[in-house]
């Protein structure tokens, strides 16, 4: 009764070019998700950073940033990048850039928070411990705060990545060619959604809690 | 509170300060500078736009932009372009194109006097109408027989349309694209898809078991297609009437018409004699 | 094409009418979903912290796998893949009565019930064992001892992890447009589709999810505040 001789056929098209991104259709599940967590969070140091900064006109743009981000679904913000950008350039711009565009203003929001909890975290008279010893802000900041705050950070952090891993399944939704979309290509075609989507499921399941299982790992390290 | 308003009065801000969409510099100009031509197809559609069973992006529509319209193009531009393909809906296409994220819809849009407000359209390249894809046996004839059924059919597409406004006692649920409706037929969610004709035999020809379902019913509309353009646009809308009309007089375009409707083709469907005068008719012959 | 604002789309015309309806139909599976992901969640959670194996390994497959799966691709899971394999009877209601509310209502509040469940974890995880001990030595059964106290003092102090993962319920929800539930992103989109003015149509969803997950997270806030235990404070789930 289940045939999942339609997930053999099509493991080539499924896994190369939905997964990896090699094809003529351009997308990628990796191609997406490594860029957009290295960019999200880079930004996402900054963002955090700013949310603390104690002149007002960072401190605050940064909040507004934040809390609207948080206030809507994700799916909302790559309908707005979807319509604004190719509008502001007056180009056609391919799915990958719009995809990106909208995960890493998306996901740059939550980094931000994380890392401010994480800065927040540091006790205070580390901070008053350092300035007394004579380092500068800057001084402190590096050798000091963030160095605790960066352990303090990294569950978060590594369940943050985990979760935009998955998140870019929505990229689907504007046609962006990724594992998703590619299951419903095949399942357009061969009608058998419960092979097709179960096997993605599973291939999304390895990726993800060997993540997670590496970042055990990685705390536990940090934790020594 | 404070801070709701303060999010809300920050983004109607942000918002007034979006600085009014200018001009739009003129996409033969654009196609110059860049070389891509960007078209909006569909991808579950056989066979006008369809990924086949090599995962391949083909069909009728595909073609005749690849052969009669780049072909046009590039002859405008002086240079060779290539032609990029994304995903266009009912629901996504013209939005797409107002948005500058395609230039030119090539799929299955119906010609409309009420779309040609928004958008301008080709030559028309095929002629069909509305019916309903049942399961066969069904009492579903025809579009009298529909008050009270379930009927599926694409958001934002002319069939909706119609169902919605003059067969209102008519279960209408719409769906985002053609294969979502097509699986809720199959799966007995809805008691008939409505779409065009030849869509319908597209899809029939590709279910599962096609002898399980029938096409039924008189077109309760004509759906003339064209490919749609930003409104305006008019040294690409020659180029690819051009295209096309070189296709007509040169006989290409019934070499791609015989590629897929022939009877060797995807979907037999031959091109009765009615529909071929009113083809040619629109470039005077 | 120059874009015109045109904001009174919004409020002629069927647009109010479509985006209010999408509001409810939002609220609507939302809610439903979350009493599912709660009931799901502590049951769970709780089994995750029983000494009996069994009843661990179970739950914690259950999260695992229903977690560590992106959220659309259990919407599509629902929604095509589940009713072809249900009783024909079940099938016919379900087509009868909105299997796409249904099937999208399921895939959220399973999802969240995966998520709430490690939050309750963690919560219970919290609680001094002495509690527990103290219980037992009253001469409370295991189940018992859940059930009146670790239950009610965990739930307590994990609103602002709980509260956090509930706005996340809320803003899924959209994702549920793919099926083709008509709630707020989709209305959204169909008020553009129709009047193609997409910056207003677009604005209008945004705000509502605003003011909703804004006003959602200021309420719970002072919910916190007043069933804070004193002397023991969650670590962020």
């Amino acid at each position: 009764m289940l045939d999942f001789g339609v997930v053999v056929a099509n493991f080539k098209f499924l896994i190369v070019q939905g997964l990896f991104g090699v094809g003529s259709f351009g997308g990628g599940t990796l191609r997406l998700a490594i860029p957009a967590i290295g960019l999200g969070f880079s930004i996402g140091v900054f963002v955090g950073l700013a949310r603390l900064a104690r002149a007002r006109w960072i401190s605050v743009p940064a909040t507004l940033y934040v809390e609207f981000i948080r206030g809507v679904p994700l799916v909302m913000v790559i309908f707005w990048i979807w319509f604004i950008i190719p509008q502001l350039l007056k180009l056609p711009i391919p799915e990958y850039g719009v995809a990106l565009t909208a995960f890493v203003i998306f996901e740059a929001a939550y980094f931000g928070e994380i890392v401010r909890a994480g800065i927040q975290s540091v006790p205070r008279g580390q901070v008053e411990a350092a300035t007394a010893v004579g380092l500068t802000f800057a001084q402190t900041m590096r050798f000091v705060v963030l160095p605790q705050a960066i352990r303090n950070m990294v569950p978060a952090l590594v369940t943050q990545m985990i979760v935009l891993f998955k998140d870019t399944s929505l990229a689907s939704i504007i046609g962006y060619v990724d594992l998703t979309k590619a299951a419903q290509i095949v399942n357009n075609r061969e009608i058998k959604p419960f092979e097709l989507y179960l096997f993605i499921a599973v291939v999304y399941f390895i990726f993800t809690y060997s993540m997670s299982l590496f970042a055990r790992r990685f705390e536990r390290r940090l934790a020594s | 509170m404070k801070r709701i308003l303060a999010v809300v009065v920050a983004l109607a801000v942000a918002l007034s300060l979006t600085p009014p969409v200018g001009a739009q510099q003129d996409t033969m100009a654009k196609i110059k500078e860049s070389g891509v031509l960007t078209i909006g197809t569909r991808t579950g559609s056989p066979p006008f736009a369809y990924i086949n069973k090599d995962n391949q992006w083909v069909g009728f529509s595909i073609d005749l932009v690849e052969q009669l319209v780049k072909p046009a193009v590039e002859k405008e531009v002086g240079r060779a372009v290539k032609v990029e393909k994304k995903e266009s809906t009912p629901p996504t296409r013209i939005p797409l194109l107002s948005a500058n994220s395609v230039d030119l819809i090539a799929g299955t849009m119906t010609d409309t006097p009420q779309r040609r407000e928004v958008v301008d359209f080709s030559l028309t390249f095929f002629y069909t109408g509305a019916q309903f894809l049942v399961k066969k046996g069904s009492p579903i004839k025809g579009v009298n027989d529909i008050a009270g059924k379930r009927i599926a059919s694409q958001q934002a597409s002319t069939n909706a349309k119609i169902i919605r406004e003059r067969y209102p006692q008519a279960q209408l649920r719409e769906f985002p694209d053609q294969p979502a409706a097509f699986q809720a037929l199959l799966q007995g969610q809805v008691d008939a898809f409505t779409n065009d004709g030849i869509q319908l035999a597209g899809l029939k020809a590709k279910a599962p078991n096609p002898a399980e379902w029938e096409i039924v019913g008189d077109f309760y509309s004509e759906e003339p297609y064209g490919m749609a353009m930003r409104k305006g646009d008019a040294r690409l809308k020659a180029a690819v009437d051009g295209g096309l009309k070189n296709g007509f007089e040169s006989g290409k375009y019934f070499e791609i018409y015989e590629k897929w409707f022939g009877p060797k083709g995807e979907l037999p469907y031959p091109l009765t004699a009615t529909v071929k005068a009113y083809l040619l008719k629109q470039i005077g012959k | 094409m120059n874009y015109q604002f045109n904001w009174s789309v919004l409020w002629s015309g069927q647009s109010g009418g479509w985006l209010l309806h999408g509001l409810l139909l939002t609220l609507a599976i939302s809610v439903l979903a979350w009493v599912l992901a709660a009931v799901l969640g502590i049951v769970s959670g709780a089994m995750r912290t029983v000494p009996w194996k069994p009843l661990r390994v179970i739950a914690t497959f259950y999260v695992e796998f229903f977690r560590n799966v992106p959220f659309l691709v259990w919407m599509f899971f629902w929604y095509f893949g589940v009713p072809p394999l249900l009783p024909r009877v079940v099938q016919d209601w379900l087509f009868n009565h909105s299997a796409e509310f249904w099937a999208g209502m399921f895939a959220l509040g399973v999802y969240h019930g995966a998520r709430m469940s490690e939050i309750i974890r963690a919560g219970i995880l919290s609680i001094p064992r002495t509690q527990f001990e103290a219980a037992v030595a009253m001469g409370l059964t295991t189940f018992q001892v859940y059930r009146l106290i670790i239950v009610p003092i965990a739930l307590r102090l994990i609103v602002p992890p709980a509260t956090n993962d509930s706005l996340n319920l809320l803003k899924n929800s959209s994702v549920a447009l793919t099926i083709s539930v008509a709630e707020l992103t989709f209305q959204a989109r169909q008020v553009e589709t129709y009047t193609a003015k997409a910056i207003e149509a677009l604005t209008a969803g945004t705000v509502i999810y605003l003011v909703l997950c804004l006003g959602i997270a200021a309420i719970m806030t002072r919910v916190e505040r007043r069933f804070a235990i004193p002397g023991l404070i969650a670590r962020g789930g």
